[in-house]
């Protein structure tokens, strides 16, 4: 019961995943500045920003319906911080794992992307509402070819645990370079989820300010903006240990060690990624989506399954 | 909020919106994500300069018309000074001819970068922002070489310029040029081969070149859709009679056109800047002119970064003008945004009203002392207004008088 | 012959009684103060037939009794010319010429709001350059008005 309770709200639960979350945001905010030849934020600001967030008042506007308004963010932060307890993070072991969890874990990044549209539509205002309705319009675009890629994975290794995957894949590194594609078609789709350029169409800042965002303020944006950190850790996650999980059979610390770097190396993808490319439209991202990323799905789950049928 | 129609959001851009660098309404209906009607509201930034300047002194004005424009402050005040010396029948030194054409060229390098960063962030594509606005910061470092400042420089006064150009400022202008050349060679590059860029470019914004002619666009703007309208090439001043350039046109007709031709013009610019720097003559730099200017008027035009800009001055014989008229040339591009938005997506807005370099303090041109909400017309003076504030702020519990006498020993000091 | 010559020959030509009014002021710059029953029919030949294509701007000017208004246009080939006409203060309205250059509307809109005159054929829409709810017989323009704030 107190090992349960240590692991929901200290490791790997709400404090460390909120404090790396944190750190991933920095990080992030870093490269992403380096490689455009600023100096970049110092390593406590998104500490500090938070801090400052939380003090701040909470305003609810008006017409705004505040339970809605206020549950929204709630929702989409206990969502990602679940995810965080299925994953393996030191060993080849989760707290929590069953057969099927990796459905499970899927579902519940969705719950954000949901939970934004929520607030941001109950929040009334002309630009969140445009904004969550983006939201939502770009979750069918992207959401197909990411659950396709993983799930083709999972097929390779022939389980829908997590904890299974990590196993087949630590044994048999090699089958990994199989799953390129399904990885390259993650990666871009998990910068839809995260909302970054070329797919932060539903916070353009320049067209619609900050999209579902807009009207909220103080700790309700605070967690918003958590919620997103974190979102970027777990998916980060997520796609490592689908498709690299190396390291996890060493000893503990070290295996932890490495995973993070895995984990480090992917959100720095992300963020070249984001450095290199201007905002796409939503039609131009729904178009990019399903005529290219889906039928690139499409093919990696079929090549997965003829090498099921040949190599097992 | 008041209830929407079914289909149709009205979404109000502007006056203050993260899409605009100035105050300007723009009020977008919109069904589902296009553009079906387009309202314009100008004139938050009116700020009376045109009356101001009748009630000065025409040296007070050439201080006062520099700041119509942070950008182009210098394309203001010499189309001001240049309708000024037509009026005194002035010959203006040909030394400062080459220098006002000199710091006209580095101004319109340094705006034309800025655009670059600009329309690269309302694209969402922040990289290009950071890259242009950092190369800005050489031809920004060069004009506080040459004039002292980095905007609003000063350069120009009635019969010439006020400071000269020594030999060691120009090789470093020569250096600095040689490096932003490089840099937008790139930059041409990136903008012919990026992608996302030319998705995002290419198709948006269309203007024909019949509706360019039709709603007077000039520019960059104009220029795009294919009108090879160059003030500078049409009807020379300064020294652009002398020095030999290509007038910029291109047929895309699109916010991808505008971006070649302002990027093509910046290596124009860079041709014209060495020209100047090879050609320019020796001798005074400035004509002494009575401070009466004798009765008369004159139109003068300049070919501003962001297009033609237009001054007319009549004179009455006295230290003040009559009039002082100024079209500043976002005004005469602005009617082309509700055409180039129509049937467009709202995520297409920002980079199309950003694509004409929309400066709108110049078109505008208001301190308006008044509240203008207020209908009893209670004026504050920057007095009362301090004074006000000290109030305020004592009722509050905090008193600045001691911080105030310590500033002021400090300063009497010194 | 140079250009403007040329211009100030046809436009004789076909207006007689412009013969001592054009005025040549330097290279590229001609000048012409017309009254405003002639305006129309000067200003159409002006565009269709002159190729004066470009409207730079309209300028209104305060001359005591009346409201001079020039236009400025302008060829490509560089020649601008100062058509000048003006109207009596009192109810004064001039003819919109959005019909020739549709970009004439923001300055119409401008003379409007600073000077007090009437266009008449300048469609319904939003004020420029004034605020929405300043004074309709505030033109700030006009010689005899003065900021208040100086008071």
């Amino acid at each position: 019961m107190i090992k349960a309770l240590f692991s929901i709200l200290i490791f790997p639960g709400f404090l460390f995943v909120s404090v790396f979350g944190l750190f991933a945001e920095f990080f992030d905010r870093k490269i992403y500045a380096r490689l455009q030849n600023r100096v970049g934020p110092p390593w406590f600001q998104t500490f500090a920003d938070f801090i400052k967030l939380l003090a701040k008042e909470d305003i609810v506007p008006c017409e705004a319906n505040p339970r809605m308004f206020g549950l929204a963010p709630i929702f989409a932060l206990a969502s990602v911080i679940t995810v965080f307890l299925y994953i393996p993070l030191w060993k080849t072991e989760t707290l929590f794992s069953f057969n099927g969890d990796i459905i499970m874990v899927l579902y519940l990044l969705t719950v954000p992307t949901l939970a934004f549209f929520i607030g941001g539509w109950y929040s009334t205002s002309l630009f969140a509402r445009i904004g969550s309705v983006r939201c939502v319009t770009q979750l069918f675009a992207y959401e197909v070819p990411l659950f396709m890629s993983i799930l083709a994975a999972a097929l390779l290794a022939n389980s829908w645990s997590l904890v299974d995957i990590v196993i087949f894949y630590t044994r048999h590194p090699l089958y990994c370079l199989f799953n390129l594609i399904g990885f390259g078609i993650s990666l871009i789709a998990l910068l839809g989820k995260l909302e970054k350029t070329p797919f932060d169409i539903p916070e353009a800042e320049t067209e619609i300010v900050a999209g579902a965002f807009t009207e909220y303020s103080g700790r309700l944006l605070a967690i918003l903006r958590l919620t997103i950190d974190i979102e970027m850790v777990v998916g980060s996650a997520l796609l490592v240990a689908v498709f690299f999980p190396f390291g996890l059979t060493l000893a503990p610390i070290t295996g932890f060690v490495v995973f993070m770097a895995e984990i480090m190396f992917v959100i720095a993808l992300l963020s070249l990624l984001r450095t290199v490319v201007a905002r796409l439209r939503i039609d131009q991202m729904i178009n990019f989506c399903w005529k290219y990323m889906v039928p690139l799905a499409i093919f990696q789950l079929l090549l997965n399954l003829t090498l099921k049928r040949i190599l097992m | 909020m008041h209830k929407p129609e079914p289909d149709k959001f009205k979404i109000p851009v502007g006056p203050q919106h993260p899409a605009l660098k100035e105050p300007e309404g723009f009020s977008v209906a919109l069904k589902g994500e296009k553009i079906m009607g387009l309202e314009i509201r100008l004139g938050y930034n009116h700020r009376g300069i045109e009356k101001a300047c009748e009630e000065r002194t025409y040296i007070q004005d050439l201080y006062l018309i520099e700041r119509v424009c942070g950008i182009c402050s210098h394309s203001h005040s010499t189309c001001f000074v240049q309708a000024v010396e037509e009026i005194a029948a002035v010959e203006v030194p040909k030394r400062a001819l080459y220098i006002r054409t000199l710091i006209g060229e580095l101004e319109r390098v340094h705006s034309h970068l800025l655009w670059l960063g600009v329309a690269g962030h309302e694209i969402g594509f922040d990289t290009l922002l950071m890259y242009a606005w950092r190369d800005r910061e050489i031809v920004m470092d060069l004009l506080a070489l040459i004039t002292g400042n980095r905007v609003n420089y000063g350069m120009n006064t009635i019969g010439g310029v006020r400071r000269d150009i020594s030999k060691e400022q120009a090789e470093e202008v020569l250096k600095g040029i040689n490096i932003l050349e490089e840099r937008t060679k790139y930059y041409i590059e990136i903008a012919t081969q990026e992608t996302t860029i030319i998705k995002r470019l290419s198709g948006v914004g269309i203007i024909s070149h019949e509706d360019a002619l039709k709603l007077d666009a000039v520019g960059p703007t104009a220029r795009a859709s294919g009108v090879n309208r160059d003030v500078r090439y049409n009807d020379p001043y300064a020294a652009y009679g002398e020095i030999t350039f290509n007038v910029i046109t291109d047929t895309h007709n699109d916010v991808y056109g505008r971006t070649l031709v302002r990027v093509k013009e910046l290596m124009e610019s860079y041709q014209i800047i060495r020209q100047c720097l090879k050609k320019i003559p020796d001798g005074p730099i400035l004509t002494k002119v009575p401070r009466k200017i004798p009765i008369g008027e004159a139109t003068s035009r300049y070919e501003a970064p962001r297009g033609e800009d237009v001054h007319y001055v009549k004179s009455n014989g006295s230290e003040k003008p009559e009039r002082v008229k100024i079209r500043a040339p976002t005004l005469a591009n602005i009617q082309a945004v509700k055409h180039m938005l129509k049937d467009r997506f709202l995520a297409d807005m920002p980079i199309v009203i950003a694509a004409i370099d929309p400066c709108f303090s110049c078109t505008d041109r208001s301190v308006s002392l008044e509240n203008p909400g207020d209908r009893n017309k209670e004026i504050m003076t920057w007095h009362a207004l301090r004074t006000y504030s000290i109030e305020w702020y004592k009722k509050q519990g905090i008193d600045f008088t001691e911080l105030n006498n310590n500033l002021k020993n400090k300063l009497e000091r010194r | 012959m140079s250009q403007e010559e040329k211009i100030k020959q046809e436009l004789i030509n076909r207006f007689s009684y412009l013969e001592n009014i054009i005025k040549i002021q330097r290279p590229r710059r001609m000048s012409a103060e017309i009254d405003y029953n002639n305006f129309t029919e000067i200003l159409d030949y002006a565009v269709k037939q002159l190729k004066f294509i470009h409207l730079c701007t309209i300028t209104g000017l305060d001359e005591q009794d009346k409201l001079g208004f020039i236009y400025h246009l302008a060829q490509d080939s560089g020649v601008l010319f100062n058509l000048k006409t003006s109207v009596f203060k009192q109810n004064p309205e001039i003819k919109s010429v959005m019909p020739y250059f549709a970009g004439a509307e923001i300055y119409e809109r401008e003379l409007v709001d600073l000077l007090g005159v009437k266009v008449e054929g300048l469609p319904v829409g939003n004020r420029y350059p004034l605020t929405d709810d300043w004074p309709t017989d505030q033109f700030p323009l006009r010689k005899d008005w003065k900021p208040s704030s100086d008071k």
